[in-house]
């Protein structure tokens, strides 16, 4: 069974991030046998005066294919780790979603878009969770990351927001574009201003470089070399920034 | 390139694209402190919009670490 687990609000400033936290609940998840998790990903939400935030107000996200009778137990793992790992002064928000359940994905996946673009109130957030049959918990102060959590699980099956938590490695600095589809967080390398990409390119990787999320698919976004001696190179990161 | 605000936190004035002016805040800012790596934006590891106290807002960003130092 598809699922997404999607977390908000675990932080504070001297705390490790929540992307850390989504990391170990994936990482939890597959040692304890119930599945298999996918990359976890970043979403940038509404940065706005009336929306309490530490810094950046981003929820953070991963798929994973489980088995059906482990539904509960993962939620009440998930739900567990966040109540015991959240950071002092955290309001912590955890959403899990069957897809095999999930009544109206566009809806979903409309509040999360909303919520880049709009301050939204924890009762709102409830009642969509509960007409779309999706898991929404609070587990520490006033629960308010409930709200980025839904939001990051609509962006994150709307498939053309975030980026990745990490980035790709490899053992040279340059790689062809075989070698970087081979990698399993890589399902296409584009040019992010259209120019066709072929398979023997060679693509110069600058620090760290990360996929986003297009299509539904993890991108890694190239663009024309700076050097003659290969065809492409990775993005920087202040490119980065929008995704 | 600063502004102080009323709750006492310091507003940079440049906004979020001047990203020679955040690196060149940074340089010998006591508090500077990296941030986690997926929040980390600014290809010049030490600057203002890698720092973990700094607060986006929707133009710019506060600081929050003379802040937090009382």
């Amino acid at each position: 069974m598809q699922i997404v687990i999607s977390i908000d609000d675990t932080d504070n400033l001297e705390s490790r991030g929540t992307g850390e936290i989504a990391s170990l609940i994936a990482e939890g998840l597959t040692e304890k046998g119930w599945g298999t998790a996918s990359l976890v990903t970043r979403h940038q939400l509404l940065v706005h005066p009336d929306i309490p935030y530490t810094s950046h107000n981003s929820a953070m996200c991963f798929a994973a294919e489980i088995d059906e009778g482990a539904w509960e137990q993962v939620i009440g793992f998930a739900g567990e780790f966040l109540r015991r790992e959240s950071a002092e002064g955290s309001d912590p928000g955890l959403c899990v979603v069957s897809l095999p359940g999930l009544r109206h994905t566009p809806e979903l996946v409309e509040f999360g878009r909303r919520a880049k673009r709009e301050v939204i109130a924890m009762p709102e957030a409830y009642q969509l969770a509960e007409r779309l049959g999706v898991h929404l918990s609070e587990h520490g102060g006033t629960g308010q990351g409930i709200i980025g959590a839904l939001a990051g699980a609509g962006l994150r099956l709307w498939g053309n927001d975030g980026r990745m938590k990490g980035s790709l490695t490899f053992a040279r600095e340059t790689v062809s574009v075989t070698e970087l589809l081979a990698h399993p967080n890589v399902d296409e390398v584009r040019c992010v201003t259209g120019v066709q990409v072929s398979a023997r390119d060679l693509v110069r990787l600058g620090e760290k470089p990360k996929t986003v999320l297009i299509g539904g698919a993890s991108v890694l976004l190239v663009s024309a070399a700076e050097s003659a001696d290969v065809a492409w190179q990775t993005l920087h990161r202040r490119q980065l920034k929008d995704y | 390139m600063w502004r102080t605000l009323e709750n006492g936190t310091r507003e940079f004035l440049p906004g979020k694209e001047n990203w020679a002016a955040a690196a060149l805040a940074a340089l010998d800012c006591p508090g500077f402190l990296l941030d986690v790596d997926e929040e980390v934006i600014a290809d010049e590891e030490r600057s203002c919009y890698n720092c973990r106290y700094r607060r986006w807002s929707a133009a710019s960003f506060t600081c929050q670490w003379r802040f937090q130092q009382g």
